[in-house]
């Protein structure tokens, strides 16, 4: 007997110091790896602040292969990166002394510099036209020749002359204008630079170095307020992660909790109020909780399936903030009457019994004294269902709620999409850069839900009462 | 089960075969008493016997209890309290009840006291009739200082039970209930309780219920002795516990059980 007790004893230790390090392991690796990947942030904002919007482009090789390279997406007007003479189409292929193959690189060769204002070296490929001017294409005996018509300064200052026709770089033929072109981004993404261009000038061959890279020094300001603050207030643009934006899911997260609150908290309160100090105990009552139990157990997808077809289409909400409120308000009800029970089960039925033997009706004895003194119980309750409402992404999913939005909702009946499903949207995207969009988005929840559970705890310790012997 | 009294002039409360239940366990057997006014009757008897259960039907406060079920009549002042019409809100209002252990509000001192006043939609000097419930109460020159800085939970034990009879005060009950006032009590607690009962009984009708005989016999006029749900004896004090008539009173005031 002794023995076996020892032995479940010993199994209790031990479960519990496995359960309780697992859960703090995994949050914790969860928030040290969010953490890193959303600080990349800061240096993608810092980049676009500069005026450089990064994308991915890749070139076919004469081998088969294809090869990635970092464009400029964007260049804003008057920007310092336009001030350095960079344009859109522009091909960036060494940021802080690193050769970058992917915008990701980029940020994080950005990353690796110290310091708040900084100097990022950089180099980058000018488009054909700036690099080499006009080109035309000559058809000699049955081949194409590419002849600079007009080089451009950049040509004219490496050696090149007007009139002269280009044959290979680095060994691989020419044969186009824009191969030419991508022959030399090849040359200079593969670090084979300066390039051996073999041109025919009149009657005479020659090989003459060609570098097609240009260098300067971008001035960058690296904030994480501003960044952050950017991506908490801007409305974004879906194409380039380092202009993505919170705004839309923020307010949409936000309404659709506000009308879930609006509605939830207090039929929820009701009902605990009613089945705790109203209701007798019958059949009917039992019937009641089952229901509340059982709808507390469904899915969260079921439940959005549910929303869709009542509040979405039977009550022609649509897919609006306000279909999206009440849907999660059925969910989150079953949560607020259990928890509002609890609480108000903890105020000693003496109380109860010393209000009515004064002669308050049991209204009366609920406003003045049960209600209020399970408060802080029933509140708890409260905090931690909207922090459950604020993570949820599936029923909204189902009920219709976009993956994207690229405006602020201005209405409760204006179509939404809230953080979660926006992170779902941001994570499954391949291009570089939404994943650490995700990241930050992440963050941003996962601070607000531990925000939530913090206050739920205060309350608790706040307004615990020691009720007397 | 009927007894005659000279002296008993118009009872307060009449209880005429009073039977009760919890579910299917009978707790009163056809119980029949007279409360007389400005008296205090003790309702003695061993744990389980029901007193309990008859002070809670003199408020409907059993009502709370789920599966309470209840047959014959209480009539105050003629009324019969269990009537189809009677709310039990008024009848609270006009029965007062100070319980087992001391249950005062989480509040003021002086928030305690008013509640009953407010709920009951008094008019006139909030500040005086509590002064004057607390007064009664023998509590006012302990915490005339603290009124509203002192919550109920920050006095003694016996303060505590001394705030809830002041607040069963305040609304001017005809009746005061007091279901083992004492048990959580030490003794100079319950001497000053018994003392403040002593005083109270020339202008309320107070029932007692209490497990403690010399307490019944030191502060009742009149004791109701009940066993297994029915009431065995009841007669002035002094006879139950000098010349008891049934010899299950005696065998219990004598101690050999209980």
């Amino acid at each position: 007997m002794k023995g076996a007790a020892g032995a479940w004893e010993r199994a209790v230790v031990v479960g519990a110091f496995l359960a309780l390090p697992l859960a703090l392991f995994t949050l914790g690796v969860m928030l040290v790896v969010t953490a890193l990947q959303a600080g990349l942030w800061t240096n993608m904002h810092a980049l676009e602040a500069a005026g450089l919007v990064l994308t991915t482009r890749s070139l076919n090789l004469p081998d088969g292969t294809t090869l990635p390279y970092v464009a400029a997406a964007q260049v804003r007007e008057g920007s310092a990166a336009a001030a350095l003479g960079i344009a859109r189409g522009d091909v960036l292929v060494e940021a802080g002394g690193r050769a970058v193959d992917r915008p990701l690189a980029a940020w994080s060769s950005l990353a690796a510099l110290p310091g708040r204002t900084l100097e990022v070296p950089l180099r980058w490929v000018p488009r054909a036209e700036v690099l080499l001017g006009t080109l035309q294409v000559r058809w000699e005996e049955g081949q194409a020749r590419v002849v600079l018509a007009a080089p451009a300064p950049l040509a004219m200052g490496q050696g090149l002359h007007p009139g002269d026709i280009l044959l290979g770089v680095n060994g691989t033929p020419v044969t186009g204008t824009r191969q030419a072109w991508e022959a030399l981004v090849t040359a200079a993404r593969t670090g084979a630079v300066p390039a051996e261009l073999t041109v025919r000038r009149g009657e005479v061959s020659l090989v003459l170095l060609f570098d097609p890279r240009r260098e300067g020094e971008l001035p960058v300001e690296r904030n994480v307020w501003r960044a952050w603050a950017r991506f908490l207030t801007r409305i974004g643009d879906p194409r380039y992660p380092e202009q993505a934006g919170l705004l839309p899911a923020l307010l949409g997260s936000l309404g659709v909790v506000l009308v879930m609150a609006l509605v939830a908290f207090p039929l929820g309160i009701s009902a605990a109020v009613y089945l705790e100090e109203y209701a007798r105990t019958s059949r009917l009552t039992a019937l009641l909780e089952l229901l509340v139990a059982s709808l507390a157990g469904l899915p969260s997808a079921v439940l959005g399936l549910l929303g869709l077809e009542i509040f979405a289409r039977a009550f022609q909400l649509g897919r609006s903030i306000l279909a999206g409120g009440f849907t999660l308000s059925v969910l989150i009800l079953p949560l607020v009457i259990i928890t509002s029970r609890e609480a108000l089960r903890t105020v000693p039925k003496t109380l109860r019994e010393a209000a009515l033997s004064v002669g308050a009706t049991p209204w009366q004895t609920v406003r003045y004294h049960v209600l209020p003194y399970a408060l802080p119980g029933v509140l708890t309750g409260v905090v931690l269902s909207l922090a459950r409402a604020l993570g949820e992404a599936a029923p909204l999913l189902l009920l219709g709620a976009f993956l994207y939005v690229n405006y602020a909702p201005q209405s409760l009946r204006d179509t939404f999409t809230v953080v979660p499903i926006q992170i779902f949207d941001w994570a499954t995207r391949p291009q570089d850069g939404y994943a650490v969009v995700a990241a930050c988005a992440i963050l941003v929840l996962l601070v607000l839900v531990l925000l939530l559970n913090a206050l739920a705890i205060l309350l608790r310790a706040r307004f615990q009462r020691r009720w007397a012997e | 089960m009927t007894h005659s009294w000279e002296e008993m002039e118009n009872p307060v409360l009449a209880v005429q075969r009073f039977s009760a239940w919890y579910g299917k366990n009978q707790v009163l057997r056809a119980v029949s008493l007279d409360i007389p006014e400005h008296k205090i009757t003790a309702i003695i008897g061993p744990s389980g016997c029901g007193k309990s259960t008859l002070i809670r039907a003199f408020n409907r406060m059993n009502d709370l209890i789920p599966g309470f079920r209840a047959e014959g009549a209480i009539l105050f002042r003629g009324l019969n309290i269990y009537g189809p019409k009677v709310d039990p809100v008024e009848i609270r209002r006009r029965i007062g009840m100070v319980f087992q252990k001391p249950n005062p509000f989480p509040k003021s001192i002086f928030e305690n006291v008013a509640f009953g006043l407010r709920v009951n939609g008094f008019r006139g000097n909030l500040r005086e009739r509590v002064e004057w419930a607390l007064r009664r109460a023998a509590l006012w020159e302990e915490v005339k200082d603290d009124l509203h800085r002192k919550s109920g939970y920050d006095l003694s034990g016996g303060q505590q039970q001394r705030l809830c009879i002041a607040r069963a005060l305040a609304v001017e009950p005809e009746v005061l209930l007091l279901d083992e006032p004492c048990s959580a009590l030490d003794p100079v607690a319950t001497a000053k309780i018994e003392d403040l009962l002593r005083e109270l009984s020339s202008s309320v009708t107070i029932v007692i219920v209490t497990h403690n005989m010399q307490q019944a016999a030191r502060v009742s006029d009149y004791t109701a002795f009940l066993l297994l749900g029915e009431l065995v004896e009841f007669g002035p004090t002094r006879e139950i516990f000098t010349r008891p008539k049934d010899p299950r009173t005696e065998a219990y005031i004598t101690g050999r059980f209980g």
